[in-house]
C-alpha cells in the first residue's frame, strides 16, 4: 500500500512550520542555519511527493538543483560564521545588530 | 415765415466768439498789438451784434405770430422716465425773453464795441472779450431757458463770469499791498453763493410740489391746484399750496438779493467795482444784476397766487409785501449811501442797487410791466453813466500820463487815484462828448421830465400810489425818498466831476475819448432820452376811458391785439409783455385780478417826484456843492451832516466783521479739521494706511511666514518625522527581517490563495 500524498504534504507542512519557528525564534546561528535546512528539505519533500503522485520527473530534477544551492549556501553561511565568530567572540544573531537603520 | 429757428444761433454766436478769442485772438493780440485787438475786439462785438439782429428777427416773428409763446427745443438734457423727470435743453421764445435778450445784446453789443476802445493796451486784451462773450452767453441762457434748471444754469454762469471779470486784473494791488481786484471778486462769488443755495431750495421744492421744473407746466399747475384747494402732499405731512409757495418765492427773493443785490446781500456790488468798467456798465449795471428781477417777473404766477393766499412768511407779510419792502429799503439805503461816496463808479454802483431796489419793489408790489420798464431804461442810462464814467477815468489816466511823462518826474508812486472825484472837475471843456451824454444819463435817472427815467420810475410810483393801502403806502413814501436821493447825489456827482475848476493837473490834461467809446455813449443817449416811449403813458380821462374799453374786452375773453392800434404807441411795453405776464388772470369767477397799474400819467405822482427831483438838484448844484469843493483835499459839505454815517452803517462791516471771519473759521475748519484731521490724519492715515498696513503685515507675518513657509519647512518636519518614525523598524535583528519577510510570504499567499481566484 502506499502512502497518500495528503500526509507527505502534512508532513512538509510540520516539518517547513518547524523550520520557519527555528529561523525566527531561535539565536544560534547555527540553529538557525539549520533550521533553514529544514524548510528547504520540507520543500523538497513536497516536490519530490507530487512528482511521483503526478508522474512528473520535473520536480525531481528540481530537488537535486535545490539540493546543489543549499550544498553551496552552507558553504558560505558556515564560512560566515566562523569569521563573526571569530570577531565577535559569539554567534548569537542578536548581537549581530549592525544593519541597524 | 418766422426766425424761431434760428433761435439757437443766439447762444451760438457768443461761443463761437468765446472760442475764437480764446484759442486764437491771443495770437493775434500777440502778433499785432493794433490789428489783433481789432480782430479780438470786433469778433466778439460782431457776434453779440448778430446776436442782436438774430433776437430782432425774433422779435418781429412773435409779433407776426400773435406773440404767442415758442418753445424751441434743442436736445434732451435731463431724463429720467421712472420719476416722470424730463428737463429739456430748450428756449422759450416769448415777449418777456425777448424783451431780456434785447437788453442783453443790444446794451451788451454797445458795451463791446466800447471796450474796444477802454481796454486797448491791455496785455490781456483777447481774455476780456472771451470772457464778454462768455457772458452774453450765460446770460441768455438765463433769460432764454423754459425751465428753472436752464435758468438756474445761465444763473450760475454769470455768476462765474462776474467772478472772472471783476477779478479781471487779479494781480493789481492797493496801496497796502492787498489784492484788492482778486478779494472784491471773491466777495461778489461768496456773497453770491448764499442767494445760490436758496435757489437750489426753490427749485427743490419746486420740483417735489409740481414734479417738473419748466416753467409752462409748473404756472398752469398751481393755478390748477389754487382754484381746486388742493395740499401739497411731501410723504406724510402735508401743507398748504399757498404755505409751499411763500417758502418758494420767499427763496426765490433769497435768490434775487444775491444777484440784484439786495439788502442784507448788497455788500459784493460796490466792491465789484474794481472790475473793468465795461464790465460795471454790462454786468453790475445793465444785465446780470437784473436777472433778480427776472426771475421774479417770470414766476409771477407764483407770486400773485401767494398775494392771493394771504399766505405769510413766519406769519408776518406775505412774501410778494416782503419783496417790495426788500426793494424799497434797499432804494433808500443804497441812495443815502451814495450820498458818501468819492469814487465815481461807487456812487453809480450804490446808485444801481438803489434803482434795482425800485425794480424789486415794483414787481413785490404786482407791478411787472412798470418793473420791466425800469429795467429797460435803467440799462439804458446805467450803461451811459457807467460807460461815461469810463471815459472820464479813461481821460483821467491819460491826463495823469501825460503830466508824469511831461514834467520828467517819477510820479508813479503818488497812488494816483483815477476814480476819486475830488480830483477831478472842469471835465466838461476836456471831455464835451462825454459830458453832454453824461449829463443826459444824470438826467435821465434823476427822473426830469422827458427823459427816460422819469417815465418808468413814475410808473413804479404811480403804481405804489394807487394801490396805496397797507406795504404800499409804506412802499411809496420809501420810494419818494429814494427818488429825492437819486437826483441829489448825481448832481452832486456831475457838479463835482465836470463842472467847477480842475482839482488835480490830471484832470486839466484830460482828453476826450476814442469814437468807439464815445459812439455808444451817444446812442445809449439817444436811447436814454427816447426811452420813455416804450411805456409811453395815456393822458387824461379821455384815454383812460379807452383803456377801461380795453379792459372790457379782454375781461370778456376777447385778445388784446385788436384794441392795441387804438393805443397807438401809447403803453406799447405793457401791451407786449401782457402775452407773458398778464396772460394769465387769477380770477375766482373774474373777480380778482392783478394788481392794476394806471395807465394813464397821475399828474399828482408825476408832479411831487418832479418837484422833489428839481429840489434835490438845486440843493446839491447850488446849495451843497456851490462853490465846493475847490481843492481835492477839501472836505466833503456833507460830511458834517448825519447823512454821512449812512456810509458805517452795519452792513459791509456785518459782512466783513462777522461773515467773513465766520467763512474764514469755516474754512480754517474744514481745512484743518474736516480735510487734514479728518481726511488726511484720520482717513488716510488711520484707515486707508492702517488696514493696508495690516494687510501688509498679515500678509508678511501670517501668510508668508506661517503658510507658504510652513508648507515648505512642514513637508520637510513631516518627512523627517515619517523617516524616524519608519527607522524604528530597522532594528538590525536579523529575526525580525526573518518575521516580515516570512509575512510578506504569508500575506502574498494569502492573497494568491483566497483573493486572486
Amino acid at each position: 500500500m502506499t502512502v497518500p500524498v495528503e500526509w507527505y504534504v502534512a508532513l512538509s507542512a510540520i516539518l517547513f512550520s518547524i523550520g520557519a519557528l527555528g529561523v525566527l525564534l531561535r539565536r544560534n546561528a547555527i540553529i538557525i542555519f539549520m533550521s533553514v535546512e529544514l524548510m528547504l528539505n520540507a520543500a523538497n519533500l513536497l516536490f519530490v511527493a507530487f512528482s511521483r503522485y503526478l508522474g512528473d520527473l520535473d520536480g525531481q530534477v528540481l530537488v537535486f538543483f535545490v539540493i546543489t544551492v543549499a550544498a553551496a549556501e552552507v558553504a558560505v553561511g558556515l564560512a560566515l560564521i566562523v569569521v563573526i565568530f571569530r570577531t565577535k567572540q559569539s554567534i548569537n544573531i542578536d548581537e549581530i545588530n549592525l544593519m541597524k537603520g | 415765415m418766422n426766425a424761431f429757428a434760428l433761435a439757437p444761433l443766439v447762444l451760438g454766436l457768443p461761443i463761437l466768439g468765446v472760442l475764437f478769442n480764446g484759442f486764437v485772438g491771443r495770437r493775434f493780440v500777440e502778433a499785432d498789438r493794433s490789428v489783433g485787438e481789432k480782430w479780438s475786439g470786433w469778433a466778439a462785438s460782431i457776434m453779440a451784434l448778430s446776436a442782436f439782429v438774430i433776437v430782432v428777427l425774433l422779435y418781429f416773428s412773435l409779433q407776426a405770430n400773435g406773440h404767442h409763446a415758442e418753445i424751441v427745443p434743442m436736445m434732451d438734457w435731463i431724463s429720467i422716465p421712472s420719476a416722470n423727470f424730463h428737463i429739456p435743453w430748450a428756449m422759450q421764445i416769448d415777449t418777456l425773453s425777448v424783451t431780456m435778450m434785447l437788453v442783453v445784446t443790444g446794451v451788451g453789443s454797445l458795451i463791446h464795441i466800447y471796450a474796444i476802445g477802454y481796454m486797448h493796451g491791455d496785455p490781456n486784451f483777447s481774455r476780456f472779450f472771451t470772457y464778454l462773450n462768455l457772458f452774453l452767453f450765460f446770460m441768455l441762457i438765463l433769460v432764454s431757458g423754459n425751465n428753472y434748471l436752464m435758468l438756474f444754469v445761465g444763473w450760475e454762469g454769470v455768476g462765474l463770469c462776474s467772478f472772472l471779470l471783476i477779478g479781471f486784473w487779479f494781480d493789481r494791488t492797493n496801496e497796502k499791498g492787498e489784492a484788492m481786484n482778486a478779494n472784491a471778486a471773491r466777495k461778489a462769488f461768496v456773497a453770491n453763493r448764499v442767494g445760490d443755495l436758496a435757489m437750489i431750495l426753490a427749485m427743490s421744492l419746486t420740483f417735489w410740489t409740481f414734479g417738473t421744473l419748466n416753467f409752462e407746466p409748473v404756472f398752469d399747475s398751481a393755478v390748477e391746484m389754487f382754484h381746486s384747494g388742493a395740499m401739497v402732499h411731501f410723504g406724510a405731512f402735508s401743507a398748504s399750496l399757498g404755505g409751499v409757495l411763500t417758502a418758494i418765492t420767499a427763496l426765490f427773493l433769497v435768490g434775487a438779493t444775491g444777484k440784484s443785490a439786495q439788502i442784507p446781500l448788497l455788500v459784493w456790488l460796490p466792491d465789484a467795482m474794481a472790475g473793468p468798467t465795461p464790465v460795471s456798465a454790462l454786468i453790475h449795471a445793465a444785465t446780470m444784476v437784473t436777472s433778480g428781477i427776472y426771475l421774479i417777473v417770470r414766476s409771477n404766477v407764483l407770486f400773485e397766487i401767494v398775494r392771493e393766499s394771504h399766505a405769510l412768511v413766519l406769519g408776518v407779510i406775505s412774501s410778494p409785501d416782503l419783496v417790495a419792502l426788500v426793494g424799497a429799503l434797499t432804494a433808500v439805503y443804497a441812495g443815502l449811501i451814495a450820498f458818501t461816496q468819492f469814487d465815481i463808479k461807487k456812487v453809480l454802483a450804490y446808485s444801481t442797487v438803489s434803482q434795482l431796489g425800485f425794480m424789486i419793489a415794483a414787481v413785490g408790489m404786482g407791478a411787472y410791466v412798470a418793473g420791466m420798464f425800469h429795467l429797460i431804461t435803467h440799462a439804458f442810462f446805467k450803461a451811459l453813466l457807467f460807460m461815461g464814467s469810463g471815459s472820464v477815468i479813461h481821460g483821467m489816466e491819460h491826463g495823469h500820463h501825460h503830466i508824469s511823462h511831461g514834467h520828467g518826474h517819477d510820479n508813479h508812486h503818488d497812488h494816483f487815484d483815477p476814480q476819486d472825484m475830488r480830483t477831478m472837475g472842469g471835465l466838461r471843456h476836456h471831455m464835451p462828448t462825454t459830458f453832454w451824454t453824461y449829463l443826459v444819463g444824470s438826467l435821465a435817472l434823476a427822473g426830469i421830465v422827458p427823459l427816460a427815467g422819469f417815465w418808468s420810475k413814475d410808473e413804479i410810483l404811480a403804481h405804489a400810489s394807487a394801490n396805496s393801502g397797507g406795504i404800499n403806502t409804506v412802499v411809496y413814501i420809501l420810494l419818494t425818498i429814494a427818488a429825492f436821493c437819486t437826483a441829489f447825489y448825481m448832481a452832486r456827482q456831475v457838479k463835482m466831476v465836470f463842472f467847477g475848476e480842475p482839482r488835480h493837473k490830471a484832470a486839466e490834461h484830460a482828453h476826450e475819448s476814442p469814437r468807439t467809446m464815445t459812439m455808444p455813449l451817444v446812442i445809449l443817449a439817444i436811447l436814454a432820452i427816447l426811452g420813455g416811449l416804450l411805456n409811453f403813458p395815456h393822458f387824461g380821462a379821455e384815454a383812460e376811458a379807452a383803456h377801461g374799453a380795453e379792459t372790457a374786452v379782454v375781461a370778456a375773453g376777447e385778445h388784446a391785439a385788436e384794441v392795441e392800434s387804438a393805443g397807438g404807441l401809447n403803453l406799447a411795453l405793457e401791451h407786449w409783455l401782457e402775452h407773458s405776464i398778464a396772460s394769465f388772470h387769477l380770477t375766482e369767477e373774474g373777480v380778482v385780478e392783478m394788481p392794476h397799474t394806471p395807465t394813464t400819467l397821475q399828474i399828482p405822482v408825476a408832479t411831487i417826484s418832479s418837484v422833489l427831483a428839481i429840489a434835490a438838484i438845486a440843493i446839491a448844484y447850488f446849495l451843497v456843492y456851490g462853490s465846493r469843493p475847490k481843492t481835492a483835499d477839501e472836505r466833503d459839505p456833507l460830511q458834517a451832516t448825519p447823512i454821512w454815517w449812512m456810509a458805517v452803517l452795519p452792513l459791509n462791516t456785518l459782512y466783513m466783521g462777522y461773515i467773513v471771519p465766520a467763512f474764514n473759521r469755516l474754512a480754517e475748519w474744514a481745512a484743518h479739521t474736516l480735510d487734514w484731521a479728518f481726511w488726511h490724519d484720520f482717513v488716510h492715515d488711520n484707515i486707508i494706511r492702517n488696514i493696508f498696513v495690516g494687510f501688509a503685515n498679515f500678509a508678511s507675518n501670517v501668510l508668508d511666514a506661517q503658510g507658504v513657509d510652513g508648507i515648505v519647512n512642514g513637508s520637510g518636519s513631516v518627512a523627517r518625522w515619517l523617516a524616524n518614525q519608519i527607522r524604528r523598524s530597522q532594528t538590525g535583528y536579523a529575526r525580525n527581517y526573518a518575521l516580515s519577510v516570512f509575512l510578506g510570504t504569508v500575506v502574498l499567499l494569502a492573497y494568491f490563495l483566497f483573493m486572486a481566484r
